[in-house]
């Protein structure tokens, strides 16, 4: 299946560059003549009303010239301050080659570049340049001056920490680059542009450090990267699941983040950050289950701390995905297991509850994903009141109602709860979805049911890659030393090694000489 | 995507230490107390198992060592070389076989005990079809990742059996370990073969043909026999607290002692009581990982007779046969009987295999590696 999806996407890839895009002016020279020149460009783009066209005489000379840019896009005191007004007040006298001369002497841009297709200047256009046109001259000045509103760096909404930075990355990815410069200044770090999106053409970068980085892992992704074939890329969610192993998986193959230290700190360790334009989520892969319950916090606090806190998300794992499956399968099949004070009491809480413990139990758990899914959607005004309505429904009047008994309600909760401490969003959706086949199993089999799916659900985990890398690692194939940062956190001191399961290049993050 | 191999699908020596625990502890830890208390007085079987366990650690180490003298060649290959090409693939079928005997008996076995502990109306079909699916869908996975399923098992298994024997020490009475050493020659003997039974010949087979995916296979051998000591350490242990829980005459009398080791101890706490049910599902990921293990042997010993098929084909032709196989047997007797001629015929065979293997290696000596 996953074979026949990538040859899917390798055929697509070769059709969309055998056939040419049809555009008007594709392929078209510049030509000498400013008035075609600009109509050219307005036809091109649709004559947009957010298109700048301004005409004006260069100072010291009577040549005609005009700069274009798109509004929004572009940093307007900059067009100001450092063309517009060098290229009015300018005095000097240039006798041949005014172009270069303009080009050398007077714009006051550092980012500049000469053209002479309309494609390069369009798409220049379109990325917040503003062109610049001189009369009789076939050759156009691009000069760099994107800008505009964008969001400011905050603290990150999803993944919020009592310790640690505060800044979170945003939309806009020089930003993002910069914040991931500022955590590594090492000459080694590496940001490879791709361009993604046929329509969008959003910038795609992939970063790693050289020299700790395996690098079949780099060229695997870039490869992968390559076989994207998609309009736009609206969130980094389309470029993870296009690039990821096994789509038919229901667990996450490749991290996501919000986190500029969580970036830096897995590209220490050997992995790759893979960050889109437009959107505040960047990837990391490759990754591993293991991860998917660690957290920044852990290396933030001390590690008696850390380690508790470890335990105590692998125990709310467990919860989440066990617990209602385990509630069905004890009182439905296997009641003798259960103390008899407590299933006295389990049975008194039943009495009057028409359902078996199955039906109940899926009712109460599908309750509480649509509480939860209309909470996610709805405005956060509304919000409490669906807070308030489902503590009611759930707390309250399914009980006194008899539909479900007491101890229902507590092991829904305590499940709910259990699935909010998983620091992965993305993660706590496979826990979801795996807790409804434990239910299904154990209301069929019992708490053999629930054996037989976890034999599965393990059997599939043993067989999965994140971009080659095997899903288990770190505990099978066992990498004993990678288990001083699993369950356990280890004192930092102790953490020396990188992570051998990715197979870095570098394996030691601290020179261990002795002095 | 799966063009990319840099996650390698090469197995590790510390996979095969792994393994062998993984392939050997199974149905048998948990009857053969009762034998074994049959045939000793008191709890002088630890001395069988001791003797038993040295007779399969060395088991162990000479099918590791002779295949590790071929690294990187399958088993059809280095046996064609030692007896003839004929032969070699006659062996090779015959422990195809003892594998789909092996996994009928597992199968079987595993619905008959739910059916004791876990429910007593859903038909044994119904069992035994769900787990083999299961089964089925882990041998058609990757071969890597089987191993990589016992090293995440086998860790649990040690774990419930350690917390089993700790929480039984309550229940310890002294008395029952005693008189020492009363036991007669024959008592020892038989004993020693029946431990030796249990050790499941059957299971060491296997590893003729999985060392042939270890890259270096050099140290191999004392890995396979380190893990083999950990099972021997596991059974001594089990033994000697079976014994001294319930005594040998109880003992000699129940039919699945583990199980009811559990059912007797109780954990603090007063969420559970009787934990059998809870230690037999545990348990299931052990019986699992042998059944899949011996699948796979079988999978992997007909696709060396016939490479051009397909891997799937084989599986899906072998599946109805262990079904059918395991449905066999009427009575828990007939279970028993299964059982046991399976062993007797793993020993036997694979006995007889290593000692020709071996004189002809002595003979030949080893070819250098083809490839």
């Amino acid at each position: 299946m996953a074979r026949s999806l990538f040859n899917r996407k390798k055929q697509n890839t070769q059709a969309s560059q055998n056939k040419q895009q049809p555009q008007a002016a594709a392929g078209k020279n510049i030509t000498k003549n400013l008035d075609s020149n600009l109509e050219e460009i307005k036809k091109l783009l649709g004559n947009p009303s957010d298109l700048v066209t301004r005409e004006l005489m260069i100072g010291g000379l009577e040549t005609r010239a005009a700069i274009i840019y798109i509004n929004g896009l572009t940093d307007k005191d900059l067009i100001n301050d450092n063309i517009l007004k060098t290229i009015q007040l300018n005095m000097k006298q240039f006798e041949s080659n005014v172009l270069e001369k303009i080009y050398q002497e007077v714009i006051a841009i550092t980012d500049i570049k000469k053209s002479t297709t309309m494609d390069e200047v369009s798409s220049a256009i379109l990325n917040g340049s503003t062109a610049f046109y001189l009369d009789e001259m076939d050759t156009v000045l691009l000069m760099g001056t994107s800008g505009g509103e964008t969001r400011s760096i905050e603290e990150p909404s999803t993944e919020s920490l009592i310790r640690g930075p505060k800044d979170g990355f945003v939309e806009s990815i020089e930003t993002n680059i910069a914040l991931i410069r500022r955590d590594i200044r090492d000459p080694n770090l590496r940001f490879k542009q791709h361009e993604v999106g046929k329509r969008s053409k959003q910038k795609l970068v992939v970063s790693y450090v050289e020299g700790i980085v395996n690098q079949e892992i780099v060229d695997e992704i870039d490869r992968r990267l390559k076989t994207i074939d998609v309009d736009i890329v609206a969130d980094s969610a389309y470029v993870e699941q296009w690039i990821e192993d096994s789509f038919l998986s229901i667990f996450p193959q490749i991290a996501n983040t919000e986190r500029p230290d969580r970036v830096s700190t897995a590209l220490t360790q050997g992995k790759v950050a893979i960050l889109v334009e437009g959107t505040p989520f960047v990837l990391l892969a490759p990754t591993a289950l293991s991860e998917t319950l660690q957290s920044m916090e852990d290396y933030n606090q001390r590690w008696v701390a850390a380690t508790l806190q470890r335990t105590l998300r692998y125990f709310s794992a467990f919860i989440a995905v066990f617990l209602p499956g385990l509630y069905i399968a004890l009182v439905s099949y296997h009641p003798g297991m259960i103390p008899s004070t407590l299933v006295f009491s389990i049975a008194a809480s039943r009495e009057g509850v028409p359902f078996p413990a199955a039906v109940e139990a899926v009712l109460m758990a599908a309750t509480f994903e649509i509480l939860h899914e209309a909470g996610i959607r709805l405005p956060k005004v509304i919000g409490q009141t669906v807070g308030i309505v489902g503590g009611l429904v759930i707390g309250e009047a399914a009980v006194s109602a008899g539909i479900v008994s007491p101890i229902m309600v507590i092991v829904t909760a305590l499940t709910a709860i259990a699935t909010f401490s998983v620091p992965s969003y993305s993660i706590a959706i496979t826990f979801r979805i795996l807790r409804f086949s434990l239910m299904i199993a154990a209301a069929l089999l019992g708490l053999y049911g629930i054996i037989i799916v976890y034999i599965m659900v393990n059997i599939h985990l043993v067989n999965m890659k994140s971009i080659g890398v095997p899903y288990t690692a770190p505990f099978a194939p066992s990498f004993v030393s990678d288990w001083r940062d699993l369950i356990i956190r280890a004192p930092i001191t102790k953490l020396i090694q990188r992570p051998i399961y990715l197979k870095p290049t570098d394996e030691q993050s601290k020179d261990t000489k002795p002095e | 995507m799966r063009t990319f191999k840099y996650g390698d699908e090469q197995i590790r020596t510390r996979d095969i230490m792994i393994a062998v625990p993984s392939m050997l502890i199974a149905i048998g830890i948990i009857i053969f107390p009762r034998e074994l208390a049959d045939k000793t007085i008191a709890a002088d079987g630890w001395v069988s198992i001791l003797f038993g366990g040295m007779i399969a650690i060395l088991a162990v180490w000479l099918v590791t060592k002779l295949a590790a003298s071929f690294p990187n060649q399958s088993f059809l290959s280095y046996a064609s070389y030692l007896v003839t090409k004929p032969v070699a693939i006659v062996i090779t079928f015959l422990f195809s076989v003892q594998g789909i005997l092996l996994s009928a008996f597992e199968v079987r076995a595993i619905s008959d005990i739910s059916h004791q502990y876990l429910f007593d109306q859903t038909p044994i079909e119904v069992v035994a079809l769900s787990f083999l699916l299961v089964v089925v869908y882990a041998v058609s996975g990757s071969r890597a990742g089987l191993f990589r399923l016992n090293s995440m098992f086998l860790p649990i298994i040690f774990l419930i059996t350690t917390l089993l024997v700790f929480f039984s020490i309550v229940f310890i009475n002294t008395d029952h370990l005693l008189p020492v050493f009363k036991t007669d020659a024959q008592g020892y003997v038989q004993g020693t073969i029946e431990s030796t039974i249990s050790f499941s010949g059957v299971g060491i087979g296997i590893f003729f043909f999985y060392i042939s995916l270890v890259k270096k296979p050099e140290k191999a051998p004392a890995m396979a026999a380190f893990g083999m000591s950990w099972v021997v350490g596991l059974y001594i242990v089990v033994y000697l607290t079976c014994i001294a829980v319930f005594g040998e005459n109880t003992t000699a009398n129940i039919r699945f002692p583990l199980i009811e080791l559990a059912k007797t101890i109780e954990i603090p706490g007063g969420f559970f009581e009787r934990l059998d049910s809870v230690f037999f599902v545990i348990w299931i990921m052990a019986i699992f990982n042998t059944t899949a293990l011996a699948f796979d042997v079988s999978v992997m010993a007909l696709n060396s007779i016939f490479p051009k098929v397909d891997k799937l084909k084989i599986i899906f032709v072998l599946s109805p046969i262990v079904f059918f196989l395991a449905m066999i047997p009427n009575t828990y007797l007939e279970i028993g009987l299964f059982g046991r001629y399976v062993s007797y015929f793993g020993w036997g065979f694979v006995g007889v295999i290593l000692i020709i293997l071996w004189v002809m290696f002595k003979i030949k000596g080893a070819k250098q590696n083809e490839k």
